[in-house]
């Protein structure tokens, strides 16, 4: 190999410099990658990495749908308990009319779904009694969840969070009005009978805004291990 | 960047596959065009003074250097080709490393760009009820500066030190963590709105089936993109540290120039994916190009209304 660049360089080359023609010449002479003897195609790592990342993003897509169809299973069952917790945290006047609006509930839901309609009216509640103080969190949790689940409108959730709160200046509005508005619009979306509504409103007026602010910390440690268990 | 010098013509080599000058330059003219739109949009609309649109703005801002970047070192090679410039020159070469310090600088500047995106949606989505008192718009510009910093850093250190081995690990390190964070993020915002959703559609009337599908196929292309784009290159990096001699790494090295091609068309897509998406922003847009305070500008607007 050696002996091949000397000879090169012995030879008298008065048209060509030295050192940038050395470099091109090791290339030109001295061949490190020999194209003899391929046992795959040429082109195989090429066609191997894209054939693999085409794979990986149509089973991220499927695996994306799969959860989107049916669910993990598990995500339901600690949900009730962490919003039971949550709502034990917040207001503690809401456990007591429960009792009452249950029965109604079970007239407005056919009986086989007797257990099912019950938690999730109990989300359900909790977010219309929660609409208050407590609310804002899952209503913007939520507003991402419904307005499409499209992703982008998790970009729109926090413009959501400006434009439902005229503009930028969220410090600067008072409590009151961004429960409010964030309440009439979970029961304008949410369509849940009316007496749900009445009960809870009249309650959750200024409890709200009293009991709420403190678990506003523990809102949103609830919401990570809410989470935690989403992805577990 | 690199130029693989063609091996001698043989039916069992891989030839360099040169991409005309042509695409690389229409490719940096329409992604200038877009993220500069962006950059403006931003700057000019107060209401898009949040951490949000900044981080957008940021990654625009990236965008813009890059293809600035490439479009100008395009231009360098159409002009040495011709033969007007000496492409051994003293100040070429230096020229020339400017160039690559910027593109290294945008490149990580664009990551960077993507993990602050991702980790304001994922405050946004985690800690709504906190969002404007953890990310204020204080802590959102400190952060950018150090993106900046650090990128400007880190792109004259690449540069500078362009042979060693560890500049290249550095740089596939970052993708990965980059990737492999953005990735975890979404997950995670995506199967927190999906349980969301699943409650809301189990109430009577409010069920909307096909909007399941969008979420996925948002976060599918989202995702997707960022790595069709970016993986490529990296591999590139990958299989020159490791495997300089083997044929089936050279013919994978011989197809650099499309890579580079795929890392340019991700400029041109990332408006439509982050930014285009704001309906802020595209209000915006169409204020800035149809009309400024015309009465043809009412006139227009009847036109698309």
């Amino acid at each position: 190999m050696s002996e091949i660049h000397n000879y090169n360089q012995s030879r008298p080359s008065s048209t060509r410099g030295s050192d940038y023609v050395w470099q091109y010449e090791y290339y030109d002479d001295d061949e490190p990658v020999s194209f003899e003897g391929l046992k795959a195609h040429r082109y195989s790592i090429v066609i191997g990495f894209w054939v693999g990342l085409a794979v990986f993003v149509v089973f991220m897509f499927f695996i994306l749908t799969l959860l989107t169809k049916t669910g993990a299973p598990h995500q339901e069952n600690p949900e009730p308990c962490e919003k039971r917790h949550r709502l034990g945290n917040c207001v503690v006047d809401i456990h007591c009319p429960q009792g009452d609006s249950l029965a109604d509930e079970d007239k407005a839901f056919s009986r086989p779904l007797l257990d099912e309609s019950r938690s999730f009216f109990y989300i359900s509640k909790e977010k219309q009694g929660r609409g208050g103080g407590c609310g804002p969190h899952r209503v913007r949790g939520s507003l991402g969840g419904r307005s499409s689940f499209g992703l982008e409108e998790m970009g729109e959730a926090g413009e959501a969070s400006e434009r439902g709160d005229g503009g930028i200046d969220l410090q600067g509005l008072p409590e009151e009005g961004k429960s409010e508005r964030e309440h009439s619009f979970l029961s304008h979306h949410f369509d849940i009978p009316n007496f749900v509504n009445s009960e809870h409103s009249s309650m959750t007026g200024e409890d709200d805004l009293l009991l709420c602010e403190p678990p506003a910390l523990l809102d949103s440690q609830s919401c990570v291990q809410d989470g935690h268990h989403v992805i577990s | 960047m690199n130029d693989v010098s063609a091996l001698p013509s043989n039916h069992t080599d891989c030839q360099v596959v040169k991409v005309p000058h042509l695409v690389f330059l229409v490719l940096g003219m329409v992604s200038l065009s877009e993220n500069l739109l962006v950059v403006v949009a931003v700057v000019r609309n107060k209401n898009l003074h949040s951490p949000m649109y900044m981080f957008i703005c940021s990654l625009a801002t990236f965008n813009t250097i890059s293809s600035l970047s490439k479009t100008w070192e395009t231009l360098m090679m159409e002009f040495s080709d011709v033969g007007q410039l000496d492409s051994r020159g003293d100040s070429v070469r230096r020229v020339d490393d400017i160039i690559d310090a910027l593109l290294c600088m945008s490149f990580i500047g664009c990551i960077c760009s993507f993990l602050a995106i991702a980790v304001d949606r994922y405050v946004t989505i985690f800690h709504a009820l906190r969002y404007h008192n953890i990310m204020t718009t204080r802590r959102a510009a400190a952060a950018l500066a150090g993106i900046w910093a650090l990128c400007g850093v880190a792109g004259a250190v690449m540069v500078a030190f362009c042979d060693a081995t560890v500049i290249k690990i550095f740089f596939i390190v970052l993708f990965l963590i980059s990737l492999l964070l953005i990735l975890f993020l979404y997950v995670h915002m995506f199967l927190l709105a999906r349980s969301h959703a699943r409650k809301i559609a189990a109430l009577p009337g409010s069920a909307m089936p096909h909007r399941s599908l969008r979420g996925a196929l948002t976060l599918t292309m989202l995702f997707g993109v960022f790595v069709v784009c970016w993986a490529p290159f990296f591999l590139h990096l990958l299989l020159l540290m490791v495997c300089v001699e083997n044929p089936y790494c050279e013919c994978y090295r011989s197809l650099f120039q499309l890579n580079l091609v795929l890392l340019m068309s991700h400029a041109v897509v990332d408006p439509a994916i982050y930014a285009f998406r704001s309906a802020e922003l595209r209000n915006t847009f169409r204020k800035m190009l149809f009309c400024s305070d015309s009465p043809l500008c009412y006139k227009v607007k009847a036109l698309f209304h």
